[in-house]
């Protein structure tokens, strides 16, 4: 096997202590960085299917994760100023009044290594904090706005149409338990997606459309 | 006609109950026993409970939730928890137990289960101590030091049971611990079956051995693939079975073994515009499709309110009025 695709299968693996020394050998093999980051987002597209079929669960999510930002670690310096493998800024948060944050985290792990540069607003968000990101970091491409109680579908609702107002040309997806695609629709998101696998496929869908 | 824990057993067991069991008629929970719950008791509060994890309510929210910033966590390095994490004391003096014991006493035992309360459950201590990522993942990175944290969190258990029935002599339990997301459990049955059966297997088998003759367990959320080690465990009824889970299919293979509790979303029903006529459709087509046996109408909430005020009543007179359409 290359190194390069023992990279990739230790990040679907999920073994975060192996990947950076794999990653520093397949550069001492003469692999460009950026080809080495695609491997690694290959292989994050790979479990993000794998979670949104059942085959695998959250720790297995969680791991793969990791072990893809312990490589990217090792690339970073080595890539700085080098935006091209960028798919633009994605802003994520939980609305205003709701305070879970775990299908949030997970969506923002995937978006991230689908190829975004991520700010996390945290939860419990209000609509004009949202758009405040927006305006204050560079090269927005999308707001993902995560929302878990039937109480806080109003505020989800509210964040959407605050964000198209100020920003058309921002992509609005919207995503959590209570959330249908028909509710995603009628509020005026852009996207929906059931899981974090399926939100990274919608961003980069969106991102590149 | 059969009495409310009487026509329980029918519906368990495959007989001949004379009407739906109505949501949480046949358990008489016994609220008042000295317990840790895991919330903050109203909004605009925060407490540290005994095991050091702090709940915070914030005032324009609708619940309680455990802290895990840097400050507030209580459990930091999961391979340091034998010096992080001290179990509270289960020993309450007698007039701390005085109002339980009497309540106790004061139920009809032919007419309803006296029934203990547990939450949280083995699982969500883990995450309530250290956050749900970092306990997911030490589920890989640290087996042996969570197995170790589990087992302590059992003995903990182990000894509050053993208070619990000298001073109330239950016959039912009703324990709470969420498996899954809406869509999903959180982590694979494989996992599963490593870190928490063989802790329920210990936990359930204790309270069996010592007079409660039922188990109810709480996890609202996707738990279909859990089913057999449910029944493995000792669950007699599984409460909070939300739809995603296909129950009628459930029933059909599982029905004997365990039964299912639950079918009608509290989040469907349960908001703020509710309407009796949404919570009559939603109920009938449960009940027309998981039948009379094996199956007990309730919303998915782990207790017996909802969210909003009149919802869990309105619900008990839809299944009473279907009960009279189809018995
Ligand atoms: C774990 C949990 C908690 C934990 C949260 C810990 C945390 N750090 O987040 C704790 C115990 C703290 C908690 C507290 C509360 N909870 Co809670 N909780 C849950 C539970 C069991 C699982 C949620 C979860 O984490 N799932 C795992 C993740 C991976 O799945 P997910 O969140 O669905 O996210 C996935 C998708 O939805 C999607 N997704 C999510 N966001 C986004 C965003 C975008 C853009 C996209 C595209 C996709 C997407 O991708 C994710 C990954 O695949 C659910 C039950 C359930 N069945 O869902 C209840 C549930 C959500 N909680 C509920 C309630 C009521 C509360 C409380 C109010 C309880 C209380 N009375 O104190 C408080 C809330 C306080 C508040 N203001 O927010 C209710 C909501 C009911 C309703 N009518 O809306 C639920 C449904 C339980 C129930 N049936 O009663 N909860």
């Amino acid at each position: 096997m290359s190194k390069i695709e023992e990279v990739k299968a230790k990040v679907e693996a999920g073994k975060s202590k192996l990947v950076p020394g794999l990653v520093q050998e397949a550069l001492d093999e003469g692999s460009a960085p950026g080809e080495i980051l695609q491997a690694m987002v290959d292989s994050m597209s790979v479990v993000g299917d794998k979670f949104s079929s059942g085959e695998i669960f959250v720790p297995e999510m969680l791991i793969a994760a990791k072990a893809m930002s312990k490589g990217v670690e090792v690339l970073k310096p080595l890539m700085t100023g080098d935006g091209s493998a960028s798919l633009g800024t994605c802003i994520i948060g939980t609305v205003a009044g709701d305070l879970h944050d775990i299908g949030k985290n997970l969506v923002s792990m995937m978006i991230e290594s689908a190829g975004f540069d991520m700010v996390d607003l945290g939860v419990d968000v209000p609509a004009a904090t949202f758009v405040q990101a927006v305006n204050d970091n560079q090269n927005v491409k999308l707001v993902a706005c995560s929302g878990l109680l039937t109480t806080t579908m109003p505020a989800l609702k509210e964040a959407v149409q605050t964000i198209k107002a100020a920003h058309p040309d921002v992509n609005v997806i919207v995503g959590g338990a209570p959330v249908t695609p028909e509710y995603a629709a009628e509020v005026g998101a852009d996207g929906y997606a059931p899981d974090a696998g399926s939100a990274a496929v919608k961003a980069k869908e969106l991102a590149t459309a | 006609m059969l009495t409310k824990r009487q026509n329980l057993m029918e519906v368990i067991k495959g007989g001949n109950p004379d009407r739906f069991v109505n949501q949480y008629e046949f358990m008489d929970l016994i609220m008042e026993a000295p317990m840790d719950l895991p919330l903050a008791p109203a909004p605009g509060t925060r407490v540290k409970n005994k095991w050091g994890i702090t709940f915070d309510w914030p005032a324009d929210q609708i619940g309680s939730f455990p802290m895990h910033d840097d400050e507030h966590k209580a459990l930091k390095d999961i391979t340091n928890w034998k010096e992080s994490v001290t179990a509270p004391s289960v020993f309450y003096t007698d007039e701390e137990w005085a109002a339980a014991e009497a309540h106790a006493k004061a139920v009809d035992r032919n007419d309803k289960f006296v029934t203990a309360f547990c939450a949280p459950g083995i699982f969500e201590m883990t995450h309530h101590l250290m956050s749900m990522e970092d306990a997911l993942m030490a589920l890989y990175e640290e087996p042996e030091a969570m197995k170790e944290l589990i087992d302590y969190v059992v003995e903990y258990e182990l000894a509050y049971a053993k208070e619990v029935i000298k001073h109330i002599h239950p016959d039912a339990l009703f324990h709470h611990d969420d498996w899954g997301s809406q869509r999903s459990s959180f982590i694979s049955p494989e996992m599963f079956d490593e870190f928490i059966l063989p802790a329920y297997k210990k936990v359930y088998g204790y309270w069996k051995a010592n007079g409660v003759e039922l188990i109810i367990h709480h996890s609202d959320s996707y738990a279909a693939n859990l089913v057999p080690a449910m029944i493995e465990m000792g669950i007699d009824i599984w409460q909070g079975v939300m739809t995603t889970n296909n129950v009628p299919e459930l029933i059909k293979q599982y029905g004997g073994k365990i039964s299912f509790m639950g079918d009608i979303d509290s989040g469907r029903v349960d908001f703020p515009g509710w309407t009796r006529e949404l919570i009559y459709a939603d109920a009938k087509k449960a009940c027309e499709e998981c039948g009379k046996l094996y199956f007990i109408p309730n919303l998915s909430q782990g207790l017996n309110i909802s969210s909003f005020p009149g919802v869990y009543e309105a619900t008990s007179e839809v299944i009473d009025e279907l009960s009279k359409e189809m018995f």
